[in-house]
């Protein structure tokens, strides 16, 4: 549903053929890519509710969807906290908050109140917090970068 | 390739961190390197690339390994994390997601005030060229021809005027010849 596609960009350099038989793409990408969004929010959903995941999968998973051009929808970000929490990692859990906040971007203050909003019954259900209850939406401590250390 | 090789062999070792020294874990020279640069942090993805590094990017939330070694108290931790986390404490949790990872994400995007370095060194350098072109301006400097004086400067000018120069809209069209005067 959320799709922040590259419009200024992609729209100047690439020419979207819109074949008849395709299902309707939202994003401006190569001609290639037939996948509608439901397709690929379930392929997703579908990767996290494996109830055999390993930890290494699932990190796999995340930085995947994370390095798309788009914010994920609750119900692949529910699947991937419950994966979470089948493997025993709640760090990882919080980091996958912290990243969708990131993958706001300048609209984070009207899409990260949804996403929060809407998987709310699982962060309470799992007992996750998200990185505001934390403390962690303000930096707590500094380490000195070490690029700059002499 | 190689990369993908030892992060395929790492894998089959992530969940039982070797100490170094331990016997029977020399059949892999590249394992043993590994283990040499990260010591007993447990790797526990493929990263950014296959390598076992750290790092903290925006783009890429998880990386290889977990920040901080397996000692006593995170391997409680992560007893206690086998629970409901709703029996964690705050403090618990936060430790948790710091032997995990090394900084938060509003932490490592956090403004460093590198720019002001930066404008700063530039401005430095700007006005050394300055100083330069300023000094050369100095050096190179010679006096001037004595048609720049008042008097010739005048008797040119009047030359000018008795030539009718420009007489329709440049400096001729403003001297008055009946009066012998600039016009009012």
């Amino acid at each position: 549903m959320f799709r922040n596609s590259l419009v200024r960009v992609a729209s100047v350099l690439k020419n979207v053929a819109v074949k008849p038989n395709a299902p309707a793409a939202v994003r401006f990408m190569s001609s290639h890519n037939t996948e509608s969004d439901e397709q690929f929010d379930n392929r997703y959903e579908t990767y996290f509710n494996r109830t055999d995941i390993d930890g290494w999968e699932i990190r796999k998973g995340i930085n995947d969807i994370v390095g798309q051009d788009l914010v994920p929808e609750p119900k692949i970000v529910i699947a991937a906290l419950k994966a979470c929490r089948r493997v025993n990692d709640f760090a990882v859990a919080v980091r996958f908050l912290e990243a969708i906040k990131d993958k706001c971007g300048p609209k984070v203050n009207e899409i990260y109140p949804y996403i929060i909003q809407e998987i709310k019954p699982t962060l309470i259900e799992l007992g996750i917090n998200t990185p505001e209850e934390l403390g962690y939406d303000k930096p707590e401590m500094a380490i000195q970068n070490v690029y700059e250390i002499h | 390739m190689a990369g993908r090789l030892l992060a395929l062999s790492a894998r089959s070792i992530k969940a039982r961190p070797v100490p170094l020294g331990a016997a029977g874990a020399h059949s892999n020279p590249a394992l043993d390197a590994t283990r040499a640069m990260i010591g007993n942090r447990e790797i526990v993805g493929y990263g950014m690339n296959g390598q076992p590094h750290y790092y903290d990017r925006s783009d890429i939330p998880l990386p290889a390994i977990r920040w901080k070694e397996a000692t006593a108290d995170i391997k409680c931790l992560r007893e206690k994390e086998k629970g409901d986390w709703r029996q964690l404490s705050m403090e618990e949790k936060k430790a948790l997601y710091r032997a995990s990872f090394k900084l938060t994400y509003s932490e490592f995007k956090a403004p460093t005030g590198e720019w002001k370095q930066i404008v700063g060194a530039s401005l430095m350098l700007v006005s050394v060229a300055l100083w330069f072109y300023m000094a050369v301006r100095v050096v190179t400097r010679v006096p001037l021809p004595d048609s720049f004086s008042e008097e010739k400067q005048q008797a040119q000018l009047r030359r000018i005027l008795d030539l009718h120069v420009n007489p329709i809209t440049g400096l001729s069209s403003q001297w008055d010849y009946e009066k012998d005067d600039w016009k009012k």
